[in-house]
């Protein structure tokens, strides 16, 4: 089955419902994040809003303990602490998010990345297959 | 044999569940103190754990979602968060248990003190869970874990008053005992039959198993044969210590008096068999429970998980069970009695067991991930009349515990 | 901005009256792949979610759907264009903005 690029136009999409706190798959269905907030474009507040220009749309999928903390506990995450993924990453939604890329190309896996790189792949065994 | 190795997953996650350590001295000091007036609530558990682990396992199938996965999703960060840490802990506390008992039962056949196996039973479930392939883990354990079919056997053996023993199955509370000991009890073989853990592990181990549509059929057969022989199990300790204990008036406080009747029963090949039982079964336990600890968190922040990958591919995941088992042996390193510890996870039970057990129903009836294999109007049924008994029991444990200074 | 900042909010018509909170936004998937915001969804009663029973597609136990279709009973969509304004205090919808179902296919 050849993926598709990017979700079924005129589909339409619940973001609470649907999108946040989804499992997120890479290309080869292994697991990335679970969605902790969504970034829209930016809404003015305090001035009227323009009938006629263009809607919002959702810019990244957002992931970090500083997002998910934010939901937790309540506050504002610090805007340089949100690990984003692209929206034009995304392929499908459906029972999970589905990606275009690799996990390993996403800043949003890089914990993943260090505790391989520095724990569990230098435990003798870590890089095989089990038997 | 096949046949059998088919069904593994079922019954490895029912021996965690019905016969793991805490369970098998509950069920003998159930037995020692009431007969087998609470066999009903095992009954009542087989019936509630069979109804949603077989959901479980079919969303899991059917979707590709493992139950913490869908957790997540339909109850939000927080709710999510709520049960990710009061299941966490049962985890822990349990995986503590059980590498303390696979120390008692090496006590058992040595002598030797049990705090020298604790790291050397806590390494081993490492190595496990490192190096094994699931289908190997699950094949040795649960079939091992059936030689603690020797308790029915010594029911047998014991030749009892089987009309007698009958009319013991007639719920009542005995008159050495006050009615909120017996409650205290029933919830305590309740919860232990539906703990959450045993769903985490059979949907997460449909997924190592890479269950689809198609393995509905052995879905079933693993909830089917798995956890109804995990009542009989814990009803046939149960009845061995009615049989035995009861009469002599004999406290249980620890293992031996566990297996203290299926020794005089069956001598010393019995006794073999329930040794390697015993260590089969809270083996097994404490590998379903340190599976669960990292697939429960693996699933929450949505890491990378699972044996059918290499361990560097699920690098967060092995290091969660790595750091649980560290704290498994540093808890059973300061002295403290391994069974003591389980008696609490009854109060996390009562937050884990509801916001479990309600996504779960729900998304089994969720036609976007189940297509048409969807939850049927009996089921249901069924599952609504659980959620209530689950809700009504985690509402009266915490008050029962106290109550009772936990059963005593 | 954050999803998560607009869910919850309370909205507000032109007179002040408040008529309930933001419990979703609803987007559309354009020709590009792009997700763009059709409107929010608004539940008169409750801040609590729907657990997935605004969707035809989830119905059942009837008791479970029934008691969340009770809490959000009246709930209703608002296209974007009829957001007015957002403020600190919440979302104001213009002037004879439209009320529409908001349950999803």
């Amino acid at each position: 089955m050849i993926p598709r690029p990017h979700p079924e136009p005129g589909r339409l999409v619940d973001a609470e419902f649907q999108v946040l706190d989804r499992q997120v798959l890479d290309r080869n269905g292994e697991p990335v994040v679970t969605v902790d907030d969504v970034e829209i474009t930016d809404i003015p507040r305090g001035v009227e809003l323009d009938p006629d220009a263009d809607a919002p749309v959702i810019e990244n999928l957002l992931s970090g303990s500083a997002v998910l903390g934010t939901r937790l506990f309540g506050g504002r995450p610090p805007e340089s602490r949100w690990q984003r993924i692209r929206w034009s990453h995304v392929t499908e939604i459906g029972t999970a998010v589905e990606l275009n890329t690799t996990a390993d190309r996403l800043d949003a896996s890089w914990t993943e990345r260090w505790v391989r790189n520095h724990l569990i792949g230098r435990i003798p065994g870590g890089r095989h297959a089990p038997d | 044999m096949k046949r059998l190795f088919a069904v593994a997953l079922g019954i490895l996650t029912a021996i965690g569940g019905f016969v793991d350590i805490g369970d098998l001295v509950t069920n003998a000091v159930v037995g020692s103190r009431f007969g087998l007036g609470l066999a009903w609530v095992t009954v009542l558990g087989v019936v509630g754990i069979c109804l949603y682990a077989n959901m479980s396992g079919r969303v899991a199938a059917v979707s590709g979602r493992a139950t913490f996965e869908i957790i997540r999703e339909r109850l939000g960060a927080r709710a999510g968060m709520a049960n990710l840490a009061a299941s966490f802990l049962i985890n822990l506390m349990t995986m503590t248990a059980e590498i303390g008992g696979v120390a008692l039962v090496f006590q058992l056949v040595t002598g030797i003190d049990p705090l020298l196996w604790v790291p050397l039973a806590a390494f081993g479930v490492w190595i496990v869970v490192w190096r094994a392939k699931f289908s190997a883990l699950e094949n040795a354990t649960g079939l091992l874990g059936l030689s603690l079919i020797v308790f029915a056997v010594a029911v047998f053996l014991l030749q009892p008053d089987w009309g007698h023993l009958g009319m013991q199955l007639i719920p009542r509370i005995p008159e050495s005992e006050s009615g909120s000991t017996y409650w205290y009890y029933a919830i305590a073989l309740f919860g232990a039959a539906m703990t959450p853990y045993e769903v985490f592990f059979f949907s997460s181990g449909g997924i190592e198993e890479g269950w689809t549509v198609k393995d509905l059929g052995q879905t079933r057969a693993n909830v089917l044969v798995g956890f109804p022989l995990g009542g009989i199990l814990s009803i046939a300790i149960a009845a061995c210590a009615t049989l035995v204990l009861l009469p002599q008036a004999i406290d249980v406080t620890s293992l031996s008096q566990v297996v203290l009747p299926v020794v005089q029963a069956g001598g010393t090949i019995a006794f073999g068999f329930v040794v390697v039982g015993i260590a089969a079964a809270t083996f097994g336990a404490a590998l379903e429970t340190t599976l669960s600890s990292g697939y429960t968190l693996a699933q929450y922040f949505g890491w990378s998980w699972g044996k059918f990958r290499r361990p560097a591919r699920a690098a967060r995941f092995h290091l969660i069970m790595l750091i649980g088992l560290v704290i498994a042996v540093l808890v059973l390193l300061t002295g403290v009695d391994p069974i003591a510890v389980t008696e609490f996870s009854v109060v996390f039970s009562a937050i884990a067991l509801p916001l479990t057990y309600i996504p779960i129903l729900i998304v089994a009836n969720d036609r976007q991930y189940m297509g048409r294999h969807v939850n049927g109007k009996l089921v249901n049924a069924l599952g609504l009349v659980f959620l209530v008994v689950i809700v009504a029991a985690s509402v009266a444990a915490i008050p029962l515990m106290i109550i009772t200074g936990a059963g005593q | 901005m954050l999803l998560t900042e607009l869910l919850r909010m309370r909205v507000v018509e032109v007179d002040g009256t408040e008529v309930g909170r933001v419990v979703d936004a609803r987007f559309r998937i354009d020709a590009q792949g792009g997700a763009r915001l059709v409107g929010l969804i608004v539940s008169p009663h409750t801040r609590a979610p729907f657990l997935g029973y605004e969707r035809a597609a989830l119905d059942e136990p009837l008791v479970l759907d029934r008691f969340l279709r009770w809490l959000h009973r009246g709930s209703f969509l608002v296209d974007w264009p009829d957001v007015r304004r957002l403020d600190d205090d919440g979302l104001h919808l213009r002037e004879g903005y439209e009320r529409r179902p908001s349950t999803l296919p």
